[in-house]
């Protein structure tokens, strides 16, 4: 997997010395990064390094005091979560933010929200338009759904499900909007080694079939190593790394950060 | 039988009225986990809105067609800028808050609301004719002796209650707006994530419920005159959500017509014995000893925390 061929040259979003606190608490402190269109990138840390605060940023449920995001060579400024959803980026959460109460096709389907537009008297009677609309939906969704491999809780309320398919449906969800860039807040945390070997497999498919960049949060050192193309390390809220894996591995300032020395 | 039956349909049909208001509460409570203690108020504010227009538009000597559809209009701008101001004023600034916060600010939007509703439109009683027919009509008369009185109103209120669930559960099921409402309820982070826009939903929620309000206002001040009473039933409807359930549309109208039906018989029936005036309380003792068994209601999502 290591030995993946890119040319990465194109910048899909860049981070510019952003800094985040709240109240008195300094998440973040002057972080700058690019992610590059069709790779896959990682952030890696301790805990309470500010990894999910930064996917929030990029998301835009947390508006940074200060520095600057640019996606897509625009800068943008307060941009809200919907927002972020309408210009292509989709996210998954670290506890699964699901509908609980909805199978999972309609889970999935929620993911297709901003690509319907008929009028809502025609949806309620699924009459001419709207059931077009509504059919080439449901194949979109059903194309999501045999990828992942997950026919058969087509049906089942996600809340019934057990945890490692409730974050494949999330993911489910997410492409439903085929986003641009993917942010996945730790897919693989909770699981066993066979269904992260499942979780890597479709992050790398979804990369490879439909050319999504992806930025994933992980602490499983030996997947982030395996599946991505350049890491970023924060530590404290600060970057204490940037670059591929093979080159952040004998960093040692990343070493200390992880094996603990006094700082 | 034939006396019993009278006294059962009567109070099925004074329940579809309970639950016309418990409709207004399910439909914020489960689009926003807010438990809207202003619905009652709004009621208030519909019916009022509506009557002086009407009233207005009939001095006027509009045709009583244009003058009643011109009223209804009138009403529902008015809600809609309470559903917007409630989002825009009251929730936005709440987000994220507990759940017993919210309900406190909805207490302060229920005075706002009464105190605003009288001071624009009055606060006497005033009879309203919407064209319904009130006359009492005898059913069933070849089948027992002297028939089944029942009010032609009320069962004009069963069928727009029906047309009303109808409507609704078309819009919650089937429509793009509807599962991104169902969605919000169950998650507000993950649907921002899919990109639906939170204020929005929160306003389209409070205007369906604001529609509600306006229907249910219609009915029960045909029933009763418009009133300030109207905005009491708020507390009519809180056992109707214990027994169905705050979280369930189906819930609220079998709710509704259980207390109806239940309040009734128990008065008829139980009341010689007990001295008379229970149905006043009586479906809240129903309430209380429902929470004992049920507490999630008949049709509530039963909450299951893991540890």
């Amino acid at each position: 997997m290591a030995d993946r061929v890119r040319s990465l040259t194109d910048v899909l979003l860049s981070v510019e010395s952003i800094s985040l606190s709240f109240g008195g608490v300094k998440a973040l402190t002057d972080i700058s990064f690019d992610i590059k269109k069709g790779e896959i990138r990682a952030i890696i840390g301790p805990n309470g390094a500010g990894k999910s605060s930064l996917l929030n940023c990029i998301n835009g449920f947390y508006h940074p005091q200060e520095g600057a995001i640019t996606y897509k060579g625009q800068r943008r400024s307060r941009m809200r979560p919907h927002e972020a959803a309408e210009q292509g980026i989709a996210r998954t959460f670290q506890n699964i933010a699901l509908f609980r109460g909805m199978s999972t096709l309609d889970n999935i389907m929620t993911g297709r929200n901003l690509a319907m537009r008929t009028g809502l008297f025609w949806q309620a009677l699924r009459l001419g338009p709207a059931e077009r609309e509504e059919i080439d939906h449901r194949k979109a969704v059903e194309r999501i759904i045999d990828f992942l491999e997950i026919q058969h809780i087509r049906k089942v309320p996600v809340g019934q499900l057990p945890y490692g398919l409730q974050k494949r449906v999330e993911l489910g969800r997410a492409l439903a909007a085929e986003p641009e860039l993917l942010l996945l807040d730790e897919p693989m945390a909770g699981m066993n080694l066979e269904e992260k070997e499942d979780m890597c497999r479709f992050v790398l498919d979804v990369n490879d079939e439909f050319g999504t960049t992806i930025c994933l949060i992980e602490h499983d050192m030996g997947v982030v190593m395996d599946i991505s193309d350049r890491l970023v390390v924060l530590d404290y809220g600060k970057k204490i790394g940037d670059g591929p894996p093979e080159a952040v591995k004998h960093d040692k300032a990343v070493i200390d950060a992880y094996l603990g020395v006094s700082h | 039988m034939g006396f019993f039956l009278e006294v059962l349909i009567g109070g099925l049909l004074a329940g579809v009225l309970y639950s016309l208001v418990a409709l207004g509460f399910v439909l914020i409570f489960k689009a926003s986990g807010v438990f809207n203690f202003a619905q009652g108020a709004m009621v208030l504010t519909a019916a009022l809105a509506l009557v002086r227009a009407l009233d207005v538009f009939e001095q006027w000597h509009w045709p009583f067609a244009v003058a009643l559809l011109s009223a209804f209009v009138f009403a529902a701008v008015i809600m809609a800028i309470i559903a917007w101001a409630a989002e825009r004023l009251v929730l936005r600034k709440l987000v994220n808050q507990e759940g017993i916060i919210l309900f406190m600010a909805t207490i302060g939007v229920t005075f706002f609301l009464e105190g605003l509703s009288q001071s624009l439109f009055g606060a006497d009683v005033y009879p309203l004719n919407v064209g319904l027919p009130k006359d009492p009509v005898f059913l069933l008369e070849s089948l027992f002796d002297g028939g089944i009185l029942v009010n032609e109103l009320d069962i004009w209120a069963a069928v727009i209650a029906g047309l009303l669930v109808a409507g609704l559960a078309l819009f919650f099921q089937r429509t793009r707006i509807g599962r991104a409402l169902r969605a919000v309820a169950d998650d507000h982070a993950a649907a921002q994530s899919v990109g639906i826009p939170l204020n929005q939903i929160w306003f389209i929620v409070w205007l369906v419920a604001g529609l509600v309000a306006l229907v249910a206002g219609t009915v029960w001040g045909s029933k009763l005159g418009v009133q300030f009473s109207l905005s009491l039933l708020a507390l009519k409807a809180l056992p109707v959500l214990i027994l169905g359930g705050f979280t369930s549309v189906p819930g609220a109208i079998i709710g509704g017509l259980i207390i109806g039906a239940g309040e009734k018989l128990a008065e008829v029936f139980l009341g010689p014995s007990m001295g008379g005036g229970i149905e006043i309380w009586f479906a809240y003792v129903l309430a209380l000893l429902f929470l004992l068994v049920r507490p999630q209601g008949l049709f509530g999502e039963r909450i299951i925390e893991r540890v």
